[in-house]
């Protein structure tokens, strides 16, 4: 806004007979848009609206589409399934935080410090997230079977095998896991930013007034990132409750229904079920919670900004 | 980050005491750790898929091949038509990438250049879709794509490649640096819209296409889901989702060619991302700092 170079219409101008003026001279402006907004009603807007629709339907791809009203909704809130699903996203999404939610904080603060080899740290860390999702599945596979190198590692160390996919105790920790190795790469290079803008005078200033190196880290470091961690916070949050592929691929929501999230159970519903009505109703209420949870995040972003 | 002097949270002096320098050794000794965990599974994938099959089965598993077995290799190349799926994944990334670049390429210049009437109703409808969770509407997104006709053709991925309020958001903010003169001048010297898009817009954006080319590579390159859902002949699956349906879901496979193919698999998207790391890294920085 306001840059100049800008060719603004005065306002006295936009009289009707300059109507077809302003297009002629903006002919182009909206030529460059309009594909734009058609693929994004075509493909976005249009399955949006059509899914708050069919969610009140029967899909039939042959016989056409009847409308049940709330047969959907009412399906969704008597299927154990559902409540199983919801309990086990949120137990998936506690483990990540849990597991995963804390190791890029400090591994962005720790190579932050190293003097040497730094580049090298960055870029090993960053490998796994550009291993392709169906080989990062094949290799953890083979990492977590019975006769695979983890198991190895443990009855090198004298403790019994423990098949981590199989066993129901195990099988949501071991894609916890798996997806740490593999996505926290790239969480730790956007804390690295954070923690290497943050001015190294302030580090000398409270050096000087006999501040340890601990409440360095507490009283500068973690304060100045703590913005971006809400923030990553909550895009893990939205990210987590959704998951559905390594639980597809890896166990097909097994064993015993331990990894069937919520978002596979629309997977699910859909393509093992063919109920694509209750699939979408499914997911209208997924949309409801997650708005929530994201005009929750914007009110917090604007009291940040009101501090 | 010049002006700044020569130390992080600690100084040199701090690395001087004892307990100091006790604490940063674990600290080394546990990035070590680190890299280690990092780079073990990508190495084990390699030198599994050296190995004779037997040698892959024994356990305790040992991290070097006995013998080097590069015929695995060959093996694997045409255990399933590689060749084939590879195609079909170029096609849809290069089918993507020049979707992005003329769909969005062309709005986000309108939305940043030229000031349309309105412009800021149609950035805002764009920009409302980032914050609608793609999995609420993935099954109507398919009915959807049912309805148009769309399943089982590239079309089905090229025509919503143009839908992505993300990539449209980096080449908005991206055009919206470039200064304005330089299309003043130009509309001064009696350059049109498109003109001034293809002579000045499209050179200078290089850096941004590139980011972009790089993201909707991998994309097409990884993702397995969609594409299997969409797609129902083989000579159109994708090269990711062949192997999730060939390979990973193989019941009787040797293991030794499993690791073949999926080292063979992790190999470009390794080799772009060596070959572009500072380019990459960078760019995942800055699309945090921007949010």
């Amino acid at each position: 806004m306001g840059e100049p170079g800008l060719v603004r219409q005065p306002a006295s101008e936009s009289q009707s007979s300059k109507r077809r003026g302003v297009f002629k001279k903006h002919f182009w402006g909206y030529m460059f848009l309009l594909p734009a907004v058609v693929i994004f009603i075509l493909f976005l807007w249009v399955p949006i609206a059509k899914g708050a629709l069919y969610s009140f339907y029967e899909i039939d791809f042959v016989n056409g589409n009847t409308f049940v009203g709330l047969d959907n909704y009412v399906r969704v809130f008597h299927d154990p399934d559902v409540w199983t699903a919801i309990k086990n996203t949120l137990y998936y999404m506690l483990l990540t935080v849990i597991i995963g939610f804390w190791v890029p904080i400090v591994a962005s603060i720790a190579i932050s410090e190293l003097r040497r080899f730094q580049g090298f740290a960055r870029i090993a860390a960053y490998l796994p997230f550009v291993v392709p999702g169906v080989v990062l599945y094949g290799m953890w596979r083979w990492m977590y079977d019975p006769v695979g190198p983890i198991n190895g590692l443990l009855s090198s160390l004298g403790v019994d095998p423990v098949s981590f996919i199989s066993d129901s105790r195990w099988s949501m920790v071991a894609i916890v896991f798996m997806e740490t190795w593999q996505q926290f790469g790239s969480a730790m290079l956007i804390y690295l930013a954070g923690v290497l803008s943050i001015p190294r005078d302030w580090y000398e200033a409270a050096e000087i007034d006999g501040a340890g190196v601990w409440s360095r880290i507490r009283h500068i470091t973690l304060p100045s990132m703590r913005s971006l961690i809400i923030l990553m916070f909550i895009l893990q949050v939205i990210g987590t409750s959704q998951a559905y592929q390594s639980q597809l691929a890896l166990l097909d929501g097994g064993p015993n229904n331990a990894t069937l999230t919520y978002a596979l159970l629309i997977v699910k519903y859909a393509f093992t079920r063919l109920d694509y009505g209750t699939a979408t109703a499914l997911g209208m209420l997924m949309f409801i919670v997650l708005s929530l949870v994201g005009l929750l995040q914007y009110k917090l972003n604007k009291e940040e900004y009101e501090r | 980050m010049s002006k700044q002097p020569e130390r992080g949270i600690l100084s040199d002096s701090d690395l001087k005491k004892p307990l100091n320098r006790v604490v940063y050794g674990l600290m080394v000794f546990g990035i070590l750790v680190m890299i280690v965990t990092m780079l073990y599974p990508i190495l084990m994938t390699m030198f599994n898929g050296l190995k004779t099959n037997q040698e892959v089965n024994t356990f305790p598993p040992h991290f070097f091949p006995e013998t080097w077995n590069w015929s695995n290799f060959k093996e694997g190349w045409e255990y399933i038509d590689l060749p084939m799926f590879l195609k079909n994944t170029l096609f849809v990334f290069v089918g993507n990438l020049v979707m992005t670049i003329f769909v969005l390429g062309l709005a986000s210049f309108s939305i940043s250049r030229l000031k349309v009437p309105y412009h800021r109703a149609i950035y805002f409808f764009i920009l409302m879709t980032l914050f609608i969770p793609a999995s609420s509407y993935m099954i109507p997104n398919f009915v959807n794509l049912k309805d148009l006709g769309l399943l089982n053709t590239f079309w089905a991925f090229w025509l919503p490649a143009g839908a992505s309020a993300y990539y449209f958001l980096l080449m908005k903010n991206f055009f919206d640096g470039i200064h304005p003169e330089i299309f003043e001048a130009a509309r001064i010297d009696g350059a049109s819209e498109i003109n001034s898009y293809i002579r000045i817009a499209v050179p200078l954006s290089v850096p941004i296409f590139a980011t972009l080319a790089i993201f909707i590579f991998s994309g097409a390159w990884n993702d397995w889901f969609w594409p299997s859902l969409v797609l129902h002949s083989e000579e159109k699956y994708t090269l990711a989702t062949a192997i999730y349906k060939y390979v990973i879901n193989a019941r009787s496979m040797d293991n030794s060619i499993k690791f073949a193919i999926l080292f063979m698999v992790m190999v470009p998207p390794i080799f772009v991302f060596l070959v572009f790391q500072r380019f990459i890294m960078r760019s995942v920085s800055l699309s945090a700092v921007k949010g």
